[in-house]
């Protein structure tokens, strides 16, 4: 009796592991992972709507925000064999960690439609996501109250002048401080990354990197850091001191949102999060100098790049073809994700009112570019993200602020 | 020993044989995941904590003997991350203890409604600590100012709890209580029902008072919860993570040998910030080595100085 019943329980298993086997035809697979949580429906809905039209399944899963982190999801499926086919990189951290298997994609059609790819030593192997933006997001209405007319916003004396009236009118517009902005733990990429771009690339050229490479080669323009260093201060003298020094990404944007404060330091991202906002609203440039800087600061946020030794290779570079070519890809892009797209050939616009916005300082040639990720991760997030937070927390004045910064700029690698 | 039993010997050692067998075929499974999960995984660090490994696509994984080591100690973040996990776990191991044991004492007396008390004190374990690190964001941050303007504390109200590092550290520890003081609180309250009722009505037909009783007659017969407890709140607040993310992210920030540095960054969340952030997986290897190796080190002794203490019935 019980050889019966191992005998059966053997046969179970064996007919449960073929089960399992595939039986039909290879269909192709592609896997591709990106890491903006905030468009996983529409991506969802794009890959099945892709699956119908091409007959190419495509597996997209979605990793980033507070819960998952691709970098160490990549790692995992790099450990395992199981490499994505499509995947994005956000500047040389992460085009380093995966220099070996990404693909040279100079030879595809799209490259001539964008002027934001991604170039390696004359090489381009990132396509880029989309086009973002930030600048000082402004309550058009709130100002308007005030008197205060935002094409002026271009240096630090407009932009003191202006907080200063909008600080003396608190109770009569109903906010609790001038600007929404944070420096505290979690939110260093605000200040450490985004913030710290006005230092490096603020009234240069498009692309001009002198500054930063002048700090880099430890060569400091002390007027122009002693100059940033004031309009961070001004920042966050102005700003709400609770959200500034614990609040996190909703706390920022909620007080921009509830009309609760005038002007919000983010970029065009925060759209998806003012969809029940019923004011108008727009960028303003950064006042980072005494000189007028009439610009935002615009690039591409990541790259996709192709797995080199994916087995689909083709249909990973079809896949990124039909997001700019066909009507079904670009409309997921602009008009579903909600994103600025990073190619010529494409007309459609987004929604929302900070995305336009981005696009008609664009369309203008107004534009600055994001030279921050000249600096490693690392230095960012753990040597400049600190120093802010000294600041905010009012643990050192604006002076000893400044040598703090000067002292790490010094030492940057 | 008779006769009849020497004849059957040589059937005895053939069954313990099938009964040896039997054992190890049962101990197979465990053994096996024990081996593929643990100690492999646990070789493998030990050797990358050697090497320069990233993880990602690199062409030779290559040995780089102990400089893993020795960069890990000359990062200043690693040196205060040691000191500030240590001022952390030994706040904690003290208010966990205290509070579990008032609270042991407390639900294990003549209370109306105890069981409730119990299940309440319980219920902080079982909540996830990314999520109560948020809650307790919310409480640290929105009601604690707003509860201290209304009762005219004006040092709450105008200074953050989660706004500055000391202040934070403080944070942790209360959070970390309220949820671990629970769990902790129901060994004490085993311990305390194991005591034996005649030992103490004994004690007090001979004339010792509460406290005597509650001193040399409780205390040496819960010395085996001690040391079970301290040992669990020694490991667990040494391995912190959770609270930490998500309820101060590792700041504040302060200055630490002139340089400003995340502030209640413990020891585990600056590991993962090697990894992560740095990007230098090899390093968070070998910090994880010397973690691992600290906290055996400290809960080995631990576990012998309590043991002396107790006392067997």
């Amino acid at each position: 009796m019980k050889k019966i019943i191992v005998f059966i329980s053997m046969l179970l298993v064996l007919v449960s592991l073929t089960a399992c086997a595939p039986k039909e035809a290879e269909q192709v697979v592609i896997t591709f992972k990106q890491n903006k949580p905030e468009i996983d429906d529409a991506l969802q809905a794009y890959a099945k709507a892709y699956e119908a039209a091409t007959g190419v399944k495509v597996n997209a899963v979605s990793c980033g925000g507070g819960s998952c982190t691709l970098g160490d999801m990549l790692k995992a499926d790099y450990a395992a064999g199981e490499m994505p086919d499509i995947f994005p990189i956000d500047g040389p951290d992460s085009y380093k960690q995966w220099e070996a298997i990404i693909a040279d994609l100079s030879g595809e059609d799209w490259v001539d439609e964008t002027s934001v790819e991604y170039v390696v030593d004359g090489k381009v192997v990132g396509f880029p996501v989309a086009v973002e933006g930030w600048g000082m997001a402004y309550n058009a209405d709130l100002l308007a109250k005030a008197g205060i007319d935002p094409k002026t916003l271009t240096n630090y004396a407009a932009y003191m002048d202006a907080f200063v009236k909008l600080d003396g009118m608190k109770a009569e517009l109903g906010i609790d401080s001038v600007v929404s902005m944070t420096a505290g733990p979690g939110m260093y990429w605000v200040t450490a990354h985004h913030n710290f771009n006005s230092l490096l690339s603020n009234g240069l050229e498009y692309n001009d990197l002198t500054v930063a490479n002048n700090i880099l080669a430890g060569n400091i323009d002390d007027t122009r850091l002693n100059e940033y260093a004031d309009w961070v201060d001004l920042l966050f003298k102005y700003a709400d001191k609770t959200v500034l020094t614990t609040g996190n990404y909703d706390s920022q944007v909620g007080a921009f949102l509830n009309q609760k404060a005038v002007f919000l330091h983010q970029g065009n991202w925060v759209d998806g999060n003012l969809t029940d906002a019923t004011f108008k609203m727009a960028f303003a440039p950064h006042g980072s100098s005494t000189s007028d800087t009439d610009g935002i600061f615009v690039s591409a946020p990541a790259w996709y790049v192709v797995n080199k030794d994916s087995k689909n290779y083709q249909a990973a570079l079809d896949f990124l073809n039909a997001l700019v070519y066909s009507d079904l890809g670009q409309k997921y892009m602009v008009e579903d994700a909600g994103m600025i797209p990073a190619f010529g050939n494409i007309s459609l616009q987004p929604k929302g009112q900070l995305s336009q916005s981005v696009q008609a300082w664009t369309a203008e040639g107004k534009v600055y570019s994001w030279n921050q990720y000249l600096f490693a991760g690392e230095f960012r997030d753990n040597v400049l993200g600190p120093i802010y937070d000294q600041l905010a927390q009012g643990a050192v004045t604006a002076d000893e602020f400044k040598a703090l910064l000067k002292t790490a700029l010094m030492e940057a690698k | 020993m008779n006769d009849k039993t020497k004849t059957k010997t040589s059937s005895i050692s053939k069954d313990k044989k099938i009964e040896k067998l039997v054992f190890w075929l049962f101990l197979a499974p465990a053994l096996f995941s024990f081996l593929m999960v643990q100690i492999i995984p646990f070789m493998i660090g030990i050797y990358y904590s050697f090497t320069n490994w990233s993880a990602t696509a690199q062409i030779s994984i290559d040995f780089v003997g102990m400089k893993n080591y020795f960069d890990a100690f000359q990062d200043p973040s690693f040196l205060y991350a040691t000191i500030i996990t240590s001022i952390y776990t030994f706040m904690n191991i003290i208010l966990v203890n205290i509070i579990a044991f008032s609270l042991a004492l407390l639900v294990t007396s003549n209370l109306k409604g105890k069981n409730i008390y119990r299940a309440g004190f319980f219920l902080p374990n079982i909540i996830g600590g990314i999520i109560l690190g948020y809650i307790w964001q919310f409480i640290f941050n929105q009601f604690v100012p707003k509860l201290a303007a209304a009762v005219g504390f004006t040092y709450l109200s105008e200074n953050l709890m989660l706004g500055n590092s000391n202040t934070a550290i403080l944070a942790l520890v209360i959070v970390s209580t309220w949820q671990y003081a629970g769990y902790i609180m129901m060994i004490y309250v085993a311990a305390l029902q194991n005591v034996p009722k005649d030992l103490l009505e004994a004690a007090q037909i001979d004339g010792a008072s509460a406290w005597q009783r509650f001193r040399n007659v409780t205390i040496p017969l819960v010395a085996p919860a001690f040391t079970v407890t301290l040992f669990l709140t020694l490991v667990n607040s040494f391995k912190q993570f959770d609270v930490n993310a998500s309820l101060t992210n590792g700041g504040p920030s302060t200055m630490f040998m002139g340089k400003a540095i995340k502030g209640t960054t413990l020891l585990a969340m600056n590991i993962n910030d090697t990894s992560i952030i740095s990007l230098n997986t090899a390093q968070a290897q070998a910090k994880a080595i010397v973690f691992f190796l600290v906290l055996v080190t400290f809960s080995l002794i631990q576990v012998y100085v309590s043991k002396k203490r107790e006392v067997e019935l």
